[in-house]
């Protein structure tokens, strides 16, 4: 982590408690103007969840909270924490704050012995503090926790040496400055379908027990923020767009990952029905985060329910986060990532800018449409490695590092991944159309792009005029490929393979509402034929989409919409209709429903206003 | 006794202690990971800090066992260990009984540590985001890269010729301070990744650096000027560089893919010493100032091995499968 401008630890803990923040926090807690989502089904919901997680058999903390709460398997749940406690091969970030949520959940319940042991693991483990945003978020919530429950003793009672007193005030201002820097600037492991619920849980757990009352506001605003942040890219249960820290099985199966978990629980999606649904299920099964959200006492604000449900009118929302820092071969840490979503009701279209924005697990752009079948999505990308890509964010020797990262992740030198960043490829995207461009080096690695067709589309053909015009349900998707290409058989895909170094492909995208028949959306790409070609040796793309939009863009080159420059830097924090906000202001303002709620973080204050339903 | 007979014994003692392995020379090795380890499983192989006393007949584990990230440790003339971690800078004052993180929250992914050996209480460290070092033996670090460019810095050392200098090792070329830090210039190299930097001791204006693919390079101006110092060395990533305490115009140098390269002319010319290192990935070197024939490679995923021949052949030691990160030779209290 790199050091910034913070000043001493004194001056920050006095400027953390002013008497403005005293007085707003006091202010907002009399204001009876804090709309929650609907309860109701949030309780069955999270009474459905408590059920199922207290019936596992696995030991795990999630599982153990469950059990202690609801009163089921309470002796073997009592066994298996103490097991955990005793098992010095465990540690780290996932158990600190797994650990200290369910124990402070559940201490009432625990014996003496317990109590004990529990207290003498933060003394014995490794508490392995990671190398990730997330691990980091987990890592000083477990410590600010523990800190605060054992204060004041000295540091030979911690793992890592240092007092009581040390710990809390290394977690609060870590905690402090990551919280300021994802309201600012976005966050570095950004709508990630696996971790953003390991941003969410730690949060959660924060916002339950922190007994400052200035942290536990902090943690509040923080779950508002991520959860909106998931809830405007929302569909039906589906994490649209572009992602950071994507897994394979999670971008060709959107709704098999772990974030489709806190979207039922918290929004009601997917429906119960495919909860149950093997098909859909979440492969994690031994993580149950949402536990945490189950028993807390941390309600969903009405307006971003409404966010994450009204799909009535199509829109586009734009987003900026950051990337992971870059430790070497760059000059700025954290680059801007300029996200693209459009959401329509029965689909989004959604991208990142391109280039390499997250090391491994990049997903830079696809087509998610609602189905009642897996496998749900189109997308392209070329499937790149290098162990100079992977040293710009960790700090092993280059020539061992991709052979390293294959062993944890198994495919990141495949030709067959399902995720990469690339360099070699860029987009550009207006509503409901995509050029996505690649410009592979003929060094590179892997000399071909690949794209996902799921063997689940009602249709897929081919059209005299080039384009690929798929259908799923009432969501149509058009596919222009630039260059030559084959198809691949597999088992759950058809996987579009080009071999042109110098590529691009069109898509657009509609639907039975917007285009009327297929056949009829056929033909007004029929209509519209891409321009493909070279502007100095770069790819270079011409469309106007059959909505009459002129898009030109070349590789490396400018964005032109109709003939003006696309600044993908105005994006903003947020900027659409229902999530607002400028680049570093530290204000969020959430609308939606007649509701609009303002998190500032530069005051720590929520205020909302609007109607009660 | 006879003043005559309180001279041979004295003689035949100082031999003796010339001879034989100096009792209290301990190794200290670093590892980092194994291929063996695997994630969400609760047996997998002890790695972190481990020192042997016995010139590496046995190893003794130290502090935590599970992932740590430990990438190098050193222990300053009092004894006092200091490690590069993942968590940041470690400090036992109790042979590694027990340990202090003594970096706050915003240090991170250190990977090398090294002691002023003028002035114990003067640490320095190199990290993933530049450098840091303490004057006050660990209780308060500075980050010190003004005039770096580039912070990564993987290796550095304190300059023996010049009280308080520093010379770093970053992603671009060689920094020189004279000041502990406090301003930087750069030394040379600039554009290459160097990954080590090795003062001689003997030579204070002489150094060594190993670089990311262009060899091996010598100064003898205080790190002013560096010539290239690769003939024979046909594998040029070199990650670990140690100097024959009895003779320093004899240097190992550990390499990516090409084992353990030794020159016994000052780097004139260099062959390589790869019989029975069954790893070709060497990430780290020590040699014995007790016995100077005893050398011991560190490698990536191979373990730790030994030679007892001056580099002439190597047995496997230990740590099966591990990423031996960091040597080095300490514990003369």
């Amino acid at each position: 982590m790199k050091k910034d401008d913070f000043g001493s630890a004194r001056r920050m803990r006095r400027r953390s408690v002013t008497p403005a923040i005293l007085f707003a926090l006091a202010a907002l807690s009399l204001s009876p103007r804090a709309h929650a989502a609907d309860s109701t089904g949030f309780d069955v919901r999270r009474g459905q969840m408590l059920d199922v997680v207290s019936r596992e058999s696995d030991p795990a903390f999630f599982t153990i909270a469950a059990k202690l709460k609801t009163g089921r398997d309470v002796p073997l749940a009592l066994r298996m924490l103490d097991s955990m406690t005793v098992d010095n091969a465990m540690g780290g970030m996932f158990y600190a704050y797994t650990l200290m949520g369910t124990y402070l959940h559940c201490r009432s319940s625990l014996p003496d012995s317990l109590h004990r042991k529990i207290r003498q693991a933060f003394k014995v483990r490794t508490m392995y503090r990671g190398d990730t945003e997330n691990h980091f978020v987990m890592y000083y919530t477990g410590m600010y926790l523990a800190a605060q429950t054992w204060p004041h003793e000295e540091g030979t009672q911690w793992f890592n040496g240092r007092s009581s007193d040390e710990n809390f005030h290394d977690a609060e201002q870590w905690l402090r400055r990551w919280a300021m820097t994802t309201a600012t600037t976005g966050q570095g492991e950004f709508d990630s379908p696996t971790y953003m619920a390991v941003f969410i849980s730690p949060m959660l757990v924060l916002y339950e027990f922190a007994a400052d009352p200035v942290m536990k506001r902090r943690a509040q605003m923080m779950l508002d923020l991520l959860f909106a942040d998931v809830a405007v890219d929302h569909l039906k249960g589906n994490y649209c767009g572009g992602h950071s820290r994507d897994y394979p099985e999670d971008i060709i199966n959107p709704l098999g990952a772990p974030m489709t978990r806190v979207t039922w629980l918290y929004f009601g999606e997917p429906s119960e029905a495919r909860w149950n649904d093997a098909r859909f299920h979440p492969r994690y099964r031994g993580s149950w985060e949402m536990v945490f959200g189950a028993l807390g006492s941390y309600r969903l604000p009405e307006v971003i329910e409404r966010i994450a449900l009204d799909r009535q009118a199509p829109y586009v929302h734009l987003e900026t986060k950051r990337v992971r820092n870059i430790i070497r071969f760059g000059d700025t840490t954290n680059p801007p990532v300029y996200k693209y979503l459009y959401m329509a009701p029965g689909y989004a279209l959604g991208s990142l800018q391109g280039g390499i924005l997250q090391p491994i697990q990049q997903h830079t752009w696809d087509v998610t449409f609602v189905s009642e079948r897996p496998n749900n999505t189109i997308f392209t990308l070329h499937p790149f490695s290098s162990g100079r890509e992977l040293a710009m964010f960790f700090p092993e020797e280059i020539k061992f590092l991709a052979g390293e990262v294959d062993r944890y992740h198994k495919v990141y030198t495949s030709p067959e991944k399902w995720n990469s960043s690339s360099p070699y490829e860029q987009t550009f995207q207006r509503k409901n159309a995509l050029i996505v461009l690649y410009n592979v080096d003929s060094a590179a690695v892997q000399g071909h792009v690949d794209g996902f067709f799921p063997k689940t589309l009602d249709e897929r053909v081919t059209d005299p005029s080039g384009w690929i015009a798929c259908r799923s349900g009432s969501t149509y998707v058009g596919f222009f490929p630039a260059k030559e290409y084959e198809w691949i058989d597999e088992e759950i895909d058809w996987r579009w393979r080009s071999h042109e170094l110098k590529n691009g492909v069109v898509v657009e995208v509609g639907s039975e509402a917007e285009d009327g028949t297929f056949s009829g959306f056929r033909g007004a790409l029929g209509r519209s034929i891409p321009r493909f070609g070279l502007s100095k040796g770069k790819p270079q793309i011409q469309y106007t989409t059959r909505r009459g939009d002129r898009l030109l863009f070349t590789f490396d080159g400018d964005r032109l919409l109709n003939g003006r420059k696309v600044d993908v830097a105005s994006y903003g924090l947020f900027r659409g209709p229902f999530l607002n906000s400028r680049l570093r202001s530290g204000i969020i303002t959430m609308t939606a429903g007649g509701i609009t709620r303002v998190l500032d973080f530069n005051r720590l204050t929520i205020t909302e206003r609007g109607s009660d339903r | 006794m006879s003043r005559y007979r309180i001279l041979i014994t004295a003689g035949v003692l100082a031999l003796l202690a010339g001879i034989a392995p100096a009792q209290t020379e301990t190794i200290n090795m670093s590892v980092l990971n194994s291929r063996r380890h695997r994630i969400g499983v609760t047996d997998n192989p002890v790695v972190g800090f481990f020192t042997s006393a016995d010139q590496g007949a046995t190893w003794k584990h130290h502090g935590w066992k599970e992932y740590i990230r430990t990438f190098y440790t050193e222990t300053d003339p009092d004894g006092v260990i200091w490690s590069a971690c993942g968590n940041g800078v470690l400090r036992s004052t109790d042979r590694g009984a027990t340990w202090r993180v003594t970096t706050g929250w915003d240090v991170t992914e250190v990977l090398k540590v090294k002691v002023n050996p003028a002035h114990p209480g003067e640490v320095a460290a190199s990290t993933a985001y530049g450098v840091i070092i303490t004057t006050d033996g660990g209780e308060r670090w500075r980050t010190t890269s003004t005039g770096i460019k580039r912070f990564f810095s993987s290796d550095l050392t304190w300059m023996p010729g010049a009280r308080g200098g520093l010379l770093a090792a970053t992603e671009d070329g060689l920094y020189r301070s004279l000041d502990r830090g406090a301003s930087w210039k750069a030394s040379g190299l600039r554009g290459r990744g160097i990954r080590v930097v090795l003062a001689d001791r003997r030579n204070p204006k002489k150094y060594w650096a190993g670089t990311e693919d262009d060899g091996v390079y010598v100064s003898t101006d205080g790190g002013v000027s560096w010539h290239a110092r690769s003939a024979g060395l046909t594998h040029r990533t070199v990650y670990a560089l140690a100097l024959d305490p009895s003779d320093t115009a004899i240097v190992y140098a550990g390499t990516f893919g090409g084992g353990v390269y030794k020159t016994i002319d000052a780097g004139v010319t260099w062959r390589q010493c790869m019989r029975g290192l069954t790893n070709p990935d060497v990430h780290a070197l020590v040699v014995l100032s007790s016995n100077p024939s005893t050398v011991f490679a560190g490698t990536l995923n191979g373990g730790l091995f030994k030679s007892t021949d001056a580099g002439q052949s190597w047995e496997f030691n230990s740590q099966e499968d591990a990423q031996v990160w960091g040597l080095s030779v300490g514990g003369t209290k």
